[in-house]
C-alpha cells in the first residue's frame, strides 16, 4: 500500500505532464460518452418513434403475413373477432388497441406517380394508440367512413399537393383488379419518423376495406401498453393464448433490423473507444518511460534497498493507475457537461444530413437529445483505468529490469 | 567467522570487443564491527568492489561469502532479499526520493522489512533522525535540506533497519570538510553503539582518519592494507 501511496506522490513531480497525459484519457472518455449518449438518444428516439407512430407496443398478425409484411400483401389477413378482442382485453397493462390495414398504393397527382404505403385507420380509436394527431401541422384527422386522407407534409410537397387537394390513390384488390380512391387531403403531418413523413398515406379503415374489396379484414391489431417492458411480457402472454396462425409481435420484433443495427453501432462505438484509448495508451507509455529515465538513479537506489522488480513495476503501474483515475474523473466530468448540453439543447441531425431525411438507418429526424446510462460511465471509467494500467506494464517492467549498478551510476 | 569473505574475486567488463579488467583477484575478509576504508586512485576498482560486496553486481570469477553463505549462485530476487534485510547503502549523491519527506525517506527502508507496527516504526525513525541531528527537520523534503542534512538522512536510511553491513561509496565527496566531519562522526558513533560494520570507498584523507582498517586498491588488486586500533 505504501508503494501505491508513493506512486501517487510521484504524480506531483511533473504536474503538467500528469495533467496532459490524463487529459488525453479524458478526451477519449469524453468522445465515448458523447458518442454513446448520442447513440442512446437516437436509439430511444427510434424506439419511441416506432412505438408511437408505427407499431405500438405489440401487434397481432397472421404469422404468414408477418413474414411478408414489407411487401404489403393482401393475403393472410385477419378476420376481426370477439374472441381475439377478448384475449387482447384480458391483458394486464393494456391501455388501448386499434385495427389497421396496410396496403400498397400508387399515389398520383395527375403528372407523377409514387408508390407509397396506405394505412387504413380507425379515426376514433387510432389516437389512443398512436400519436399521429399530435404531429399534424395543418388540417385535421380524417373522419370515419369518408374518403379523407392525411399524409406527410414532405410527401405532399414532393407530389405538389396542398391541403384540400384530391389525391388519386391507385390500388389493387386481392384478385388483382385495379381500383382508385379519390382522397381529399384534410391533414398534413410532420412526425420525427422520416419514413412516415415521406411514404405513408392514412385513410379511414372502412373506406380502404370497401375499395380493396376485403370486407372487414385487417392486417393487424395494434396495442398500446403501460410501458415498453409490459409490451414485451404481454406479447409473450398473448402469443401463448392466440391460436395459430395468429401470433403476437412486440415492438422489438418490429424493430428487429434496428436492434441489429444498434448492436453493430455499439460494437462500432467500442472500436472507436479502443482506438482512441490505444492512442492515450501511447501517452501513458511515453510518460512512464520518461519518468523511468529521469529517475534512473533513484531506481538504482531502490534496488539497492532491496526492492524487488515486481515492487518497482507496482510503483509505475500505480502511477499509471493514478493518471488513469485523474483522466477518468476529468473525462466523466467533461462527459456529464457535454451530455447536459446535448440533453438540454439537443442536436439537430439535419445539420449532418444536409437538411434531408437520411438518418443512417435510424427512424428519426429533427433534433436528437442525448441519453445516458450509469453503466456506460462505469464501463468507460474502468476501461480507461485498465488501459492505463496495462499500457504501463511494459515500460514499468523495462525500468524494473535495469541493472542496479547501471541505474545508480546512470551509465 | 568473517562477515564478508572474498576469495580470488575478479571482475571484467566488456567494452565492445575489449575486455577491461576491473578487479584482478581480491582476497579479503571483513569482520563484524569493522570500520573499513577502501581507497585508491580513480578507476582502481573501489566502486566495483563495493558493488560486489553489496550484492549489486556479479563477479566474473572468484567467490563472495556473506555471513557464511556464498552468494555467487544466487538469482536477482535472492540478492535483493539479502540487500533488503542485511545491507545499507550510502551514496555520494544521496539518492533520496524527492517526493518524500526526510521522515518518509528513512521510513521507506524499514517498511520494506515489515516487522514493526506503525507506532514502533515512527518512534524508531524519529529516534534515529534525532540521533543524526534532524529531529526538527523530519517533515522537510530533500530540496529543503542542505547537502550535509541530505547525507544524514541517507545515513539514517541506511541504518534504520539495523543492517549487518553498511556500504558507503564516497559519502563525503559532495560535502565540505566541516559537514563531512559531522557525518563521519555520526557514522562512527553508530558503528560503536550498534556494532554495525561499515565499508567506505573514498579519496578523502579525512575519511581515512576515522577508519580502523585501510585497504588500498590499485589496478584492481589490493596493494596495501593497514589496521589501526
Amino acid at each position: 500500500m505504501f508503494l501505491f501511496r508513493m506512486a501517487l506522490k510521484n504524480l506531483n513531480r511533473h504536474r503538467r505532464r500528469t495533467f496532459i497525459t490524463a487529459l488525453i484519457i479524458a478526451f477519449a472518455i469524453l468522445i465515448y460518452i458523447l458518442t454513446e449518449g448520442l447513440m442512446l438518444g437516437m436509439t430511444e428516439m427510434s424506439f419511441s418513434n416506432i412505438i408511437n407512430l408505427e407499431s405500438g407496443h405489440l401487434q397481432v398478425a397472421n404469422q404468414n403475413y408477418w413474414d411478408e409484411r414489407k411487401e404489403l400483401p393482401l393475403k393472410n389477413l385477419i378476420e376481426p373477432s370477439e374472441e381475439i378482442e377478448r384475449k387482447i382485453e384480458a391483458l394486464s397493462g393494456l391501455q388501448a388497441y386499434t385495427k389497421r390495414l396496410n396496403f400498397s398504393v400508387n399515389l398520383n397527382n395527375g403528372i407523377d406517380e409514387l408508390p407509397v404505403k396506405g394505412v387504413g385507420i380507425n379515426p376514433e380509436q387510432d389516437g389512443a394508440v398512436f400519436e399521429l394527431q399530435k404531429h399534424l401541422v395543418e388540417g385535421r384527422m380524417p373522419q370515419a367512413e369518408s374518403s379523407e386522407i392525411i399524409m406527410g407534409a414532405k410527401l405532399a410537397e414532393l407530389m405538389d399537393f396542398e391541403l384540400g387537394d384530391y389525391a388519386v390513390m391507385l390500388i389493387r384488390t386481392p384478385d388483382k383488379t385495379f381500383n382508385t380512391i379519390d382522397g381529399e387531403i384534410v391533414g398534413l403531418f410532420n412526425t420525427p419518423h422520416p419514413s412516415l413523413n415521406e411514404n405513408n398515406v392514412f385513410i379511414p379503415l372502412t373506406t380502404a376495406q370497401s375499395r380493396l374489396d376485403i370486407d372487414n379484414q385487417i392486417t393487424n391489431y395494434v396495442l398500446r401498453m403501460e410501458s415498453q417492458d409490459s409490451g414485451l411480457t404481454a406479447a409473450e402472454e398473448l402469443d401463448r393464448n392466440l391460436e395459430a396462425p395468429l401470433a403476437a409481435y412486440s415492438w422489438k420484433d418490429t424493430a428487429e433490423s434496428l436492434v441489429t443495427m444498434i448492436e453493430m453501432q455499439t460494437i462500432e462505438t467500442q472500436v472507436i473507444l479502443a482506438i482512441i484509448l490505444t492512442l492515450a495508451a501511447v501517452g501513458i507509455i511515453n510518460t512512464i518511460i520518461l519518468a523511468a529515465l529521469e529517475r534512473m538513479e533513484e531506481l538504482g537506489m531502490m534496488k539497492a534497498l532491496g526492492l524487488h522488480e515486481r515492487e518497482i513495476v507496482y510503483i509505475f503501474m500505480g502511477e499509471a493507475a493514478g493518471i488513469g483515475f485523474i483522466g477518468g474523473v476529468m473525462g466523466i466530468i467533461l462527459g456529464v457537461v457535454g451530455l447536459f448540453i446535448f440533453n438540454y439543447y439537443g442536436l439537430d441531425i439535419s445539420a449532418f444530413t444536409g437538411g434531408g431525411d437520411v438518418t443512417y438507418g435510424f427512424p428519426i429526424s429533427g433534433t436528437v437529445y442525448a441519453g445516458w446510462e450509469l453503466s456506460s460511465f462505469i464501463f468507460v471509467f474502468v476501461y480507461g483505468m485498465v488501459v492505463s494500467i496495462l499500457a504501463s506494464f511494459f515500460p514499468a517492467f523495462w525500468a524494473a529490469r535495469k541493472d542496479p549498478v547501471k541505474a545508480i551510476y546512470h551509465r | 567467522m568473517a562477515l564478508v569473505k572474498l576469495v580470488g574475486l575478479k571482475k571484467t567488463y566488456q567494452q565492445g570487443k575489449i575486455a577491461v579488467p576491473a578487479l584482478r583477484g581480491i582476497d579479503m575478509e571483513i569482520e563484524s564491527g569493522e570500520f573499513t576504508t577502501i581507497f585508491g586512485p580513480s578507476g582502481s576498482g573501489k566502486t566495483t568492489l563495493l558493488n560486489m560486496i553489496g550484492c549489486l553486481d556479479k563477479s566474473t570469477a572468484g567467490e563472495i561469502i556473506f555471513d557464511g553463505h556464498s552468494i555467487n549462485n544466487l538469482n536477482n530476487k535472492e540478492l535483493a532479499e539479502i540487500r533488503r534485510h542485511n545491507l545499507g547503502f550510502i551514496f555520494q549523491s544521496y539518492n533520496l526520493i524527492p517526493v518524500l519527506t526526510a521522515f518518509e525517506n528513512v521510513e521507506f527502508a524499514i517498511r520494506l522489512i515489515d516487522k514493526h507496527s506503525k507506532k514502533e516504526r515512527r518512534e524508531k525513525v524519529m529516534s534515529l533522525l534525532e540521533e543524526v541531528g534532524l529531529g526538527d527537520l523530519a517533515s522537510r523534503r530533500p530540496n529543503e535540506l542542505s547537502g550535509g542534512q541530505k547525507q544524514r538522512v541517507a545515513v539514517a536510511r541506511a541504518l534504520i533497519k539495523e543492517p549487518k553491513l553498511v556500504l558507503a561509496d564516497e559519502p563525503t565527496a559532495n560535502l565540505d570538510s566541516e559537514t563531512s566531519q559531522e557525518v563521519l562522526e555520526i557514522m562512527q558513533k553508530m558503528n560503536k553503539e550498534l556494532n554495525t560494520t561499515f565499508i567506505f570507498s573514498t579519496h578523502d584523507p579525512q575519511v581515512m582518519e576515522y577508519a580502523n582498517r585501510l585497504i588500498e586498491i590499485k589496478d584492481g588488486m589490493i596493494s596495501r592494507e593497514q589496521r589501526r586500533d
